[in-house]
């Protein structure tokens, strides 16, 4: 099972991405095509091959399984978090909770959206339901943003590359998801 | 008691750059001369990483009065130099205060809300007008803003007044720039919440004296037409 978490600047410009893999349930089946080839060439063409992968699933086995790729195919991710953000500016006008559960689905993958007060925006595409682990990762999440923010040479416009961040973020997702 | 004996750390960079001194022309003695004295007595006092520290303050943060004159000070005047105008320089200042206000509003919120089991943002602007009247003016200054006001010309605008600004404590502004107020830097803080809650306005500061309370100071706000008709359509 994997998650695709993204942060969004408040001009929606992703300032940070993370997909994770979570341990706990259905291991990811390896698709038929890349377990034919040798290591190093299935991660020089993982979205090509997956995407490759999805369809020649989709002629064999009629709707057996709907996952995509195992969720690694990029390109359709992050079209489904762009397309999210409709909904989400939508809901945060009239809803003032900061963590939007739910906004959004697509296929299997449901969308949930956090809020800052600074009007950042935490995207986060997940498979399964876990509202409240969920929720304390965003709130993590948000602890770390915080504490980005807080750099003076940091502005809501910057990319956030710090491997601190990105190590805290990776922890908090292994924890909560 | 305390300065009887010089500092320990004082007597350390001074035995250093004599050293130093004599090997002067030498490029190895040039970079000892940079690096910092690491004797055995003085512990190595290294910060946290941000990401290590807490965010939450057991106690009132306070900052010394006289450093942040000065350092405002300098702000003003270093803005001064390179600007054509009042206009010009009050912008510059609102501009600078825009990036304290982003942070203000990120971690005010966070403190009061990142415990609570449904963390909520305002969305409503005459709750975030209270909120800046309080809490913002309570984080960045210590006490609430001493009044709100709505225009009565005008729906869009409203005030926030300050009997005694503390930034402008030591300002005296002069004569002939008397529209000045270098509390346009406030102003930028107020702009940066509402932009950050979602209510864009332009902001701005005004001198506006009374009898007993000469340095008083008005915040204008004029909210865009976008925040009315959002307002109109919660009703």
């Amino acid at each position: 099972m994997s998650h695709h978490l993204f942060l969004l600047s408040p001009s929606d410009t992703p300032l940070y991405s993370l997909t994770h893999f979570s341990a706990k349930p259905v291991q990811n089946p390896t698709s038929p095509l890349s377990s034919n080839l040798p290591n190093w060439s299935t991660s020089a063409f993982a979205g090509t091959l997956t995407a490759l992968s999805g369809a020649s699933s989709s002629g064999q086995q009629s709707g057996g399984h709907s996952r995509v790729g195992g969720g690694q195919d990029r390109h359709v991710i992050q079209m489904i978090a762009n397309a999210s953000l409709d909904v989400i500016e939508d809901l945060m006008k009239t809803q003032n909770a900061m963590y939007l559960k739910s906004v959004d689905k697509f296929n299997e993958w449901t969308v949930s959206a956090f809020i800052t007060p600074g009007n950042m925006k935490f995207v986060l595409l997940h498979e399964g339901k876990n509202d409240d682990g969920i929720k304390s990762f965003f709130v993590d999440v948000w602890e770390l943003y915080v504490k980005t923010m807080l750099n003076p040479f940091h502005t809501a416009h910057t990319p956030i590359r710090s491997s601190i961040f990105d190590t805290r973020v990776r922890a908090s997702a292994k924890k909560h998801l | 008691m305390a300065y009887s004996q010089p500092h320990s750390r004082v007597s350390v960079l001074s035995n250093s750059s004599t050293a130093s001194s004599v090997e002067h022309f030498s490029p190895a003695a040039s970079t000892t001369r940079f690096s910092l004295p690491t004797t055995p007595g003085l512990p190595s006092r290294v910060r946290p990483n941000i990401y290590d520290r807490n965010l939450t303050k057991t106690r009132i943060p306070e900052v010394s009065g006289a450093a942040f004159t000065f350092l405002f000070s300098e702000m003003v005047q270093y803005t001064q130099k390179r600007v054509s105008g009042i206009n010009d320089l009050e912008r510059r200042l609102n501009t600078l205060g825009y990036r304290i206000g982003t942070r203000v509003l990120e971690l005010m919120v966070w403190r009061a809300e990142s415990q609570s089991k449904a963390p909520k943002r305002e969305i409503r602007f005459l709750p975030a007008l209270m909120s800046i009247h309080t809490q913002v003016w309570r984080a960045v200054f210590g006490k609430p803003a001493d009044a709100i006001e709505k225009s009565v010309e005008n729906a869009d605008e409203y005030m926030i007044i300050d009997n005694d600004p503390l930034i402008e404590r030591y300002i005296s502004v002069p004569k002939d720039m008397s529209q000045l107020s270098c509390s346009s830097f406030t102003a930028g803080i107020v702009e940066a919440v509402l932009d950050g809650l979602g209510f864009p306005a332009r902001v701005t500061a005004h001198n506006t004296p009374t009898a007993q309370a000469p340095s008083r100071t008005t915040i204008l706000i004029k909210l865009e037409k976008s925040v009315l008709e959002r307002e109109e359509v919660l009703k």
